[in-house]
């Protein structure tokens, strides 16, 4: 008996959790918070993301390439150097799309704000803004420093 | 509502139902503790323990090494020694030191009762406290490892007694303990911080703990792999690491320093933590840069991952290879430089008091910059070449460790003594262990740049006269002494009794974060009541809330229930969500740890039946653990929280702790099975060899029979969870039924799929890695297994209900993870060897 009356006092609650999630206008916001929450944390990691990608592809993809697939009957190296190009514009690319995004986020020109140490959304928006673009800087920097070992190769050893 | 008065016979009736609740213990029964408060100070003296022996040891080496010829100890004492130096200084001190402290800071500076779960961090320090005293009492018996803190092949598998034994599965379980720590404390930042604490107020502390948690997960795992490829190839012959049957000792060097390097900068960056709490304090001046300062922590921490191979720049790797590794060395200067102007630009703009806490941090500045400067030179591989091995490195790793690590270290054990134990350090003996330490440190370490540069090798126990190393050596011998004399007067301030002396002020250093707001003398409940926080510095810029919180105004002041309770927010803007429950005294994690070191400590005396025995007796520790004191069905749905606040007692899935522990875990869990994969694409791309026509594989109908069950089981996994959550209890059940049915089925077929294949692991590295991926994947399917398993019991018996399904969350999620390994797993021993073949 009590298990019935305990099933149904949970299918009750469940029903009722679902009410919550209806369209009011209140739950489209905090929604709408929540996905713009989840966005921007990622945003900060995008960056460095993209340099430890463009890292794993130039050094895995220079010993792949040297160790299993170089042809013997000419030179790999412009082959790899260019590949190398290739993967640095690309990661640079990616890294000035997120430096764009974060700046407009940080929106520095609006009040000029460097410190968001309010505890307001704006000041989180901002503050997540701003350390995305600082660490887009660092990451464009470090990946030019791992693009250039390319410039000076000159066998596969 | 903040300003109203609270009523003070209320005030003094819910202190009193607060105190009793999370009061400890009398007696013997002290030690069932798991309060942060009290695991994070045996923790710390256990590792300040494990220190003072790893110390001891150096200073027996500079003892062997103050004149040529020297006959002290033996040169295989020596070797024992430097290996147990290593080993000790890293894996026994300043890893858990920054789980010590953490535990016992961060919940303070959240103004959080407690640690999400602490009952792990008490199962993770027991574990650590027998691991610590089993390796680090083997040289004693003189049965230590002796290959190096770096255990390279083919050295370490071949000799060495079971010195090597002690090493693998005595540091493997420390491990586990290390990750355990790191999954409760990024918990601990992203879900238990006070109301209003959002990420762009929360102490730089909180930031960089959450980096350094991160950074666990991905460095030590692949720690882990190697050490089970290690010991499989120890315990049972299989060729990971031998040349002569396809194995390769370089795997063992990648897999050890992509730990390894991380590892620097897990010790590193969470002590120069304690000095971004320390130097604002010290300039009476909010922190200058905290943007800057959380971008130089997530870009060390990335860009730490990719300097491991500068560890192995001597080992005859493609200069192309050296080239990126030492351009990323460089590249790393740069965030770790940031966050050293950050500080000095703070104390710059502030009215610096010096101190003895920033003493130290000063002296970490400059013995650190000096060891950073030196690392910018050997990041470099030509000058590495020549510098290789010998005593410069030597001399750089001390800069940046004793700069980096032990001088914030002593800093915020001063800086923080008050807050631990509310009496004071001596502020005369501060300043001379200060300057002993200082002085001596360099007296020892200085010249050993230049015993370097002139060719004196590392690890070498004795030296002929002559070379021009013997004043140097004798030197670095007496500057060991002075510092060691520094440190026992730091330690002897430490530990001496204060039984007579004051209890501290409240606030000795005048400083902004909420854990000043700490009770003198000492409440175990952490807070009084949880503040709403809106500022980085609370205390100087929040009016009254120090007043407020001991007068119970803010959240949960109370504890009707008599239940230990701490809140649970949002991750980003700590919007409160829940009233955790948290667990209590108890001696189940004891008993846990007792068995699962039963059965790591074990095998090294090639022990195997007893050991399996007693890890199957941890299992049923935990199962038993869970089931008695996790996810209870609460007496009610909502709490008033105070405030006007009513928040649920109970959440699963997202919203609650433990589902954000679960996916952590098997964050980490995918990094050591990706280091197994690696493995195996790295045999191939080094070996010609390592496949070829006639290379036999597994029996692929059996794998796709597993592949197919081990998916469906998946896939009734999650419909059993969703048919839960619409209140199908029954079809749920009879689901999961289903799902467990088919674990056994895949696990059977898998193993099927291997052990009656004609692989034979012992006669070459390509069976023995398809042999380590099995059994990795089928200990995988054990543990899915008896998930499903404890959520049907959790059914059948009433724990687990359409209302509080936490633990079916929990359980699918390591579900998704399962189906990730079992493809991952097929693809690797089934397909990839057909594909790598053609090339």
């Amino acid at each position: 008996m009590s298990r019935i009356t305990h099933a149904e006092a949970s299918r009750k609650a469940v029903l009722e959790a679902r009410q919550q999630q209806e369209e009011t206008p209140e739950n489209k916001e905090e929604r709408r918070r929540f996905a713009e929450e989840a966005s921007s944390l990622w945003l900060i990691t995008l960056s460095p993301l993209a340099w430890a990608i463009h890292f794993i592809l130039s050094y895995g993809g220079a010993a792949l390439y040297c160790a299993r697939f170089a042809p013997a009957e000419f030179d790999p190296v412009p082959f790899m150097r260019l590949s190398i190009a290739g993967i640095t514009v690309l990661a640079l690319a990616v890294i000035g799309y997120v430096a764009w995004v974060s700046w407009r986020q940080w929106d520095y020109l609006d009040d000029y704000d460097y410190d968001h140490a309010k505890a307001v959304g704006e000041d989180r928006h901002e503050f997540l803004g701003h350390a995305a673009f600082l660490l887009s800087i660092m990451s464009a920097i470090a990946v030019i420093y791992v693009a250039m070992p390319a410039i000076f190769m000159e066998t596969c050893r | 509502m903040l300003s109203e008065p609270v009523d003070p016979e209320w005030s003094d009736a819910s202190a009193d139902r607060l105190r009793a609740i999370w009061k400890g213990l009398p007696g013997w029964r002290y030690w069932k503790a798991v309060n942060n408060s009290e695991v994070g100070i045996w923790y710390s003296l256990a590792c300040l323990f494990f220190m003072l022996c790893a110390g001891a040891m150096a200073l027996i080496m500079r003892v062997q090494l103050a004149v040529p010829g020297a006959d002290i100890v033996s040169a295989d004492t020596y070797n024992q020694l430097y290996t147990m130096h290593g080993s000790a200084m890293m894996f026994l001190f300043a890893v858990p030191m920054f789980e010590a402290i953490a535990i016992l800071l961060l919940p303070a500076f959240l103004g959080a009762r407690d640690m999400p779960f602490p009952r792990l961090s008490a199962y993770g320090f027991w574990c650590f406290a027998i691991g610590g005293l089993f390796v680090i009492s083997s040289p004693l018996f003189g049965i230590g490892p002796d290959g190096g803190w770096f255990m390279y092949p083919p050295y370490s598998t071949k000799f060495g007694g079971i010195g090597a034994d002690v090493w693998l599965l005595g540091l493997s379980f420390i491990e586990v303990a290390s990750i355990a720590a790191a999954v409760e404390l990024i918990v601990g930042v992203l879900k238990c911080r006070p109301p209003g604490m959002r990420v762009n107020i929360m102490p730089l502390y909180a930031w960089y703990v959450l980096v350094v948690g991160a950074m666990i997960l991905f460095a030590f795992p692949p720690l882990i792999a190697g050490d089970l490829l290690f010991e499989l190839e120890r315990a049972l012959g299989w060729p990971f690491f031998d040349p002569d049957r396809g194995g390769d000792p370089m795997l063992w060097q990648h897999l050890f320093w992509i730990f390894g390097h991380p590892e620097v900068y897990i010790v590193f960056l969470p002590s120069i933590a304690i000095a971004a709490m320390v130097v604002p304090t010290a300039a009476r001046q909010p922190i200058v840069g905290y943007s800057w300062i959380v971008l130089s922590a997530v870009g060390t921490g990335f860009i730490s991952f990719g300097l491991w191979v500068h560890h192995m720049f001597t080992t005859g790797l493609p200069n192309i290879s050296l080239g990126f590794f030492s351009a990323a060395s460089e590249a790393v200067v740069i965030p770790t430089g940031i966050q050293l102007f950050a500080f000095v630009a703070t104390l710059l703009v502030g009215r610096v008091r010096m101190s003895v806490p920033m003493l130290y941090i000063a002296g970490s500045l400059a013995i650190f910059t000096a060891g950073g400067l030196t690392g910018v030179m050997v990041a470099l591989a030509p000058f590495d070449w020549q510098a290789h091995d010998s005593y410069f490195v030597v001399a750089h790793l001390h800069y940046t460790l004793f700069g980096g690590m032990v001088f914030p270290v002593m800093a915020g054990v001063s800086y923080f003594y008050p807050f631990f134990t509310k009496k004071k350090m001596s502020n005369t003996l501060g300043r001379i262990a200060f300057w002993l330490t200082f002085v001596g440190f360099n007296v020892t370490f200085l010249p050993m740049h230049l015993t370097g540069l002139m060719g004196m090798p590392r690890r070498v126990f004795t030296y002929l006269p002559g070379l021009g190393w013997d004043g140097l050596n004798l030197i670095s011998t007496v500057g060991a002494f002075v510092m060691a004399a520094g440190i026992l007067t730091f330690v002897w301030d430490v530990l001496r009794p204060k039984g007579n002396a004051p209890f501290t002020e409240r606030n000795p250093w005048d400083a902004g974060t909420l854990e000043w707001s700490h009770d003198v003398p000492d409440q175990a409940w952490g807070v009084r009541s949880i503040p709403h926080v809106v500022t980085r510095y609370p205390i100087w810029q929040q009016p009254k809330i120090v007043e407020r919180m001991d007068a119970g105004r803010f959240y949960l002041p109370d504890a009707e229930e008599a239940k230990r309770e701490t809140l649970v927010t949002s991750i980003l803007d700590a919007r409160p969500i829940q009233v955790m429950r948290v667990t209590g005294p108890t001696w189940k994690t004891h008993l846990t740890a007792a068995f699962t070191g039963l059965g790591f400590i074990l095998p090294t005396f090639h022990i195997y039946w007893p050991a399996a025995f007693f890890l199957l007796c941890a299992g049923a520790a935990v199962i038993w653990w869970l089931w008695t004191s996790t996810t209870p069905v609460p007496e009610k749905d909502m709490k008033d929280v105070g405030l006007g606040l009513k928040l649920p007692v109970y959440a699963s899935g997202p919203a609650s702790a433990g589902w954000w522990g679960v996916w952590i875990t098997m964050l980490g869990d995918m990094t050591a099975f990706a280091s197994l994969v690696f493995g195996m694409v790295f045999f191939w791309t080094a070996s010609e060899t390592f496949i070829t026509d006639d290379t036999r594989t597994v029996l692929l109908p059996w794998l796709s029979l597993a592949t197919l069950a081990v998916g469906c089981s998946w896939a009734l996994t999650v419909a059993a969870r969703e048919t839960n959550r619409r209140g199908r209890g029954g079809i749920a059940k009879f689901c999961l039924t289903g799902a467990f049915v088919l674990t056994i089925v895949g696990a059977g077929a898998l193993a099927i799929s291997f052990w009656a294949s004609d692989l034979e692991p012992t006669t070459h590295s390509f069976p023995a890695i398809c042999g380590a991926i099995t059994i990795w994947t089928l200990a995988h399917l054990g543990l899915g297994l008896t998930m499903q398993g404890y959520g049907l019991a959790g059914m059948i018996f009433g724990k687990l209900t359409t209302r509080y399904d936490a633990d079916l969350w929990n359980i699918t999620l390591f579900w998704h993870f399962m189906l990730v390994t079992m493809a991952a797993a097929a693809f690797m021993i089934g397909v990839f060897p057909i594909l790598a073949g053609e090339v």
